[in-house]
């Protein structure tokens, strides 16, 4: 394998799938995030973030919170940090990687 | 391709996408504007005048808690439930940079009250300095952000700072114009920012709640 390639075969595939990029891309700028929110930003339907969600939970690079805003029913998710070291860890390798093959 | 950088400034720009912190900002530096004026129209001496510069630091330290609580009331009601809520990670200034402010905030006081004492007529600057000061601050902002309408409002400060100064209404008329001013720019701007943000998102359905 060409060494430029090298680099790209040893990426977190859990975060590279562009869904869960944009997921941990929102999820590492802030504390927290509600269910609504993420699925309005990513564009997803409600199964599909919930099934990608649920991915990234059983890695354990994300932590759900259910909860309760007066009546109305809350799901916050945050980054825990593995998720944080590991989406840090992608961003540079890609760029690197980026870098490398201009 | 998922652009990294878009999304995560985008994250960070949904905290103004409502225009919620600009309008409780802007009606802020009106009452600002109202009590500079109000302490133009009590004779200088007076019980009352010296009253109201007393009052000063309340009306800053309420303005500031009522300046939170709005924005959370609204935010609640407005933005939460029509595109999600996002909780901003708390900056915990280290004790270098906490010092490096103080001293900053020092100089500028400390070079402020020497203008002052070396000439009284320094206070006809008051408005341009205090325009220069919030435009510094606004711009800021702006780089951090990267929103257009920030940059505008830096430049709006500039130019009303120092509009007020060269029309020479006097130092506390002309800070109480500043402010007026001012604050009727940055809440006519938080409002233009929620009629966009209004028509743009429609209020999610939260009887059906969401389910991971």
């Amino acid at each position: 394998m060409p060494s430029d390639l090298r680099g790209l075969a040893d990426i977190d595939r859990l975060i590279h799938e562009p869904a869960r990029l944009a997921l941990a891309a929102i999820l590492s700028v802030v504390e927290s995030a509600d269910f609504l929110y993420l699925q309005r930003e990513t564009g997803l339907t409600k199964g599909n973030l919930s099934s990608h969600l649920a991915k990234l939970e059983e890695a354990g690079y994300i932590a759900i919170e259910k909860t309760y805003r007066g009546r109305i029913p809350l799901t916050l998710v945050r980054l825990t940090d593995a998720g944080a070291a590991a989406y840090r860890a992608y961003r540079a390798r890609f760029k690197k990687f980026l870098e490398k093959t201009g | 391709m998922v652009d990294i950088e878009k999304i995560e400034k985008r994250t960070v720009q949904y905290f103004y996408s409502d225009g919620l912190t600009e309008i409780a900002v802007g009606l802020i530096f009106l009452l600002l504007g109202g009590y500079f004026f109000g302490q133009t129209l009590v004779p200088e001496g007076s019980p009352f005048n010296a009253a109201l510069s007393a009052l000063f630091v309340l009306v800053i330290v309420s303005a500031g808690f009522l300046v939170n609580r709005f924005i959370r009331f609204f935010k609640r009601r407005i933005t939460y439930a029509r595109t999600g809520y996002v909780a901003y990670k708390k900056k915990e200034h280290g004790p270098k940079r906490r010092v490096a402010a103080g001293i900053v905030g020092g100089i500028i006081g400390a070079s402020l009250a020497a203008l002052y004492g070396l000439s009284p007529s320094f206070k006809a600057l008051f408005p341009a300095l205090n325009g220069l000061l919030l435009a510094v601050a606004v711009l800021l902002i702006a780089i951090k952000v990267g929103l257009v309408r920030f940059y505008v409002l830096a430049a709006a400060s500039a130019v009303i700072g120092f509009a007020v100064t060269a029309a020479g209404v006097g130092d506390v008329k002309g800070i109480s114009l500043y402010y007026g001013l001012f604050g009727a720019a940055v809440t006519l701007s938080g409002l233009a920012s929620l009629v966009v943000y209004l028509r743009k998102s429609a209020r999610a359905d939260r009887e059906n709640p969401d389910a991971v």
